[in-house]
């Protein structure tokens, strides 16, 4: 193979590399919402009315 | 009091009052009793940066405002481990709600849960409730497929992978922010009524 096509081997690997590395970290800072059930009133059975 | 999604707080800029940019808003942790925001986890600023070790608690806030969570300094901050693990040992999941399916007391499925509702209340002493969800309707409420909003009693029911409503909550949907906090002020004094 040219010269040529193993640079054009090495900059698809390292546009991959990159594009995994940004997409894991996007998935590593994603948020959500969670539940901590450590009040006062969460145990099994209590939800569903009024304080 | 104000109402927001928890989607508006997701990603906001944690700065201090010395102006520095220390982190993110990853997650909003709040408890299944009485729904009151305990914190938030952090990811730090930057393309490569992860999530940190250090979560923010809610008393550690001073403002919330529209483009940034204000704190004094990053003394305020706490480990995140600790806030996550004194979740599982008390008995809650930890487990994070969006994705999560809604089911009445009675059985029946409302939907997807696509976001949180929280009522900010500002000032000294201010806290941060959860007070409903947005989700994705089902055929139970005629609007298949929809986002619709639907208010919360005080007391949460937390399972990690159903979440548990009282089947009078379809009464009270609503489509925006603009007015559900009437909804959810009607739903909880019909609740108290009931009980």
């Amino acid at each position: 193979m040219e010269w040529w096509g193993w640079l054009i081997v090495a900059l698809v690997v390292i546009v991959l590399l990159v594009g995994a590395v940004l997409a894991v970290q996007a998935r590593r800072r994603r948020g959500g919402v969670i539940i901590d059930g450590s009040g006062p009133d969460a145990r099994p059975g209590k939800g569903g009315r009024g304080r | 009091m104000r109402l927001m999604r928890t989607s508006e707080i997701a990603k906001r800029p944690v700065v201090t009052f010395a102006g520095e940019d220390v982190a993110q808003v990853k997650d909003i942790v709040y408890a299944a009793g009485g729904g009151q925001v305990a914190g938030f986890t952090l990811a730090g600023r930057g393309l490569f940066a992860g999530p940190l070790k250090q979560a923010l608690p809610w008393k550690a806030v001073v403002g919330l405002g529209a483009d940034a969570v204000v704190i004094r300094d990053t003394t305020v901050l706490e480990p995140t481990k600790a806030v996550i693990e004194s979740s599982r040992a008390s008995g809650g999941s930890g487990a994070d709600v969006l994705g999560s399916q809604v089911l009445t007391d009675a059985g029946v499925d409302l939907g997807v849960v696509r976001d949180v509702v929280v009522a900010v209340t500002e000032g000294a002493g201010g806290h941060c409730d959860v007070v409903g969800y947005e989700i994705e309707a089902s055929a139970a409420l005629g609007t298949q497929g929809e986002k619709v909003l639907i208010p919360l009693p005080d007391t949460l029911a937390a399972s990690g992978e159903h979440l548990m409503v009282p089947a009078s909550a379809k009464d009270f949907v609503g489509r925006d922010l603009a007015g559900f906090g009437a909804a959810v002020d009607a739903f909880r004094a019909q609740l108290g009524g009931a009980s």
